[in-house]
């Protein structure tokens, strides 16, 4: 089980908002036909082996890259709350947790997005100098150290 | 997820190895200084060395007899990276998504907008 409490400093957090209702915002997670259509980075495609959409149902599924590699991925959904809450773990190696919530506001939706990571200790130690643009990574994880293991 | 990474998340899950890579932070150290502020034996301290030097996390220089260990930068980049390599797989999905919501918006023949 993955725990999600005092979570934020191993976590990305990700707002966004979609020109759409939360109705048709939903449908693009729940419906595989839509969510392989987008799932991954560019130059990604998708093969679902299984889409079991309800809590404790598996999501196997196979994501392609674009240098040819094969990632096979095995995800559980945890809570289903149409069309407001979306909880999934991710249970092959890294673990983590995505927690995504759905938000109506002026006929749009505000999606929030989290990547809760299992690895407490790890990403704790870790996180503080993987800030986005940070050219300092090793003079402040030498401080954070230094810092978190007196 | 390359073995590399691997080794150096479950290197950095315990918190005796790291506090040798936070002594390590402020200079190089042989097993004997490592061993000192802990209360553990020199084998024990020995094998953690080990685990964070498959991790690439330290090196040892093999040049004098007690075979300093000092920290790799280049290792700890890698973990940085692939916290990045996250946000990138987020940021472009997500733009992929509303990419996708948008073709699926595309007015069909005969309807009309507002």
């Amino acid at each position: 089980m993955i725990n999600t409490q005092n979570a934020a400093d191993r976590t990305i957090t990700i707002d966004r908002t979609f020109n759409a209702p939360p109705e048709t915002v939903w449908a693009l997670w729940s419906n595989p036909e839509h969510l392989k259509n987008w799932w991954g980075p560019n130059g990604f495609t998708n093969t679902f082996e299984s889409f079991d959409f309800r809590p404790g149902g598996d999501w196997r599924f196979v994501m392609h890259g674009p240098d040819g590699k094969d990632y096979a991925n095995l995800n559980r959904f945890v809570e289903i709350e149409a069309p407001t809450r979306l909880v999934i773990d991710h249970l092959v190696f890294p673990l983590f947790r995505l927690i995504v919530t759905f938000e109506a506001f002026d006929g749009k939706t505000r999606m929030l997005f989290q990547q809760v990571f299992d690895s407490i200790e790890t990403l704790n130690t870790v996180k503080p100098f993987a800030i986005p643009g940070g050219q300092q990574t090793f003079d402040r994880f030498a401080n954070y150290l230094a810092e978190h293991s007196a | 997820m390359p073995d590399q990474l691997n080794y150096a998340f479950s290197a950095l899950a315990d918190p005796t190895r790291r506090a040798i890579l936070a002594r390590l932070a402020n200079g190089d150290a042989s097993v004997s200084q490592l061993t000192e502020p802990f209360a553990i034996t020199m084998p024990a301290i020995t094998k953690h060395l080990k685990v964070l030097e498959r991790a690439g996390l330290i090196s040892r220089t093999r040049l004098a007899q007690s075979r300093p260990c000092h920290l790799e930068p280049a290792g700890f980049k890698a973990i940085a990276d692939w916290l990045e390599f996250y946000r990138n797989f987020w940021d472009q999905s997500f733009d992929r998504m509303d990419s996708y919501l948008k073709t699926l918006q595309r007015p069909t023949k005969g309807r009309k907008k507002k």
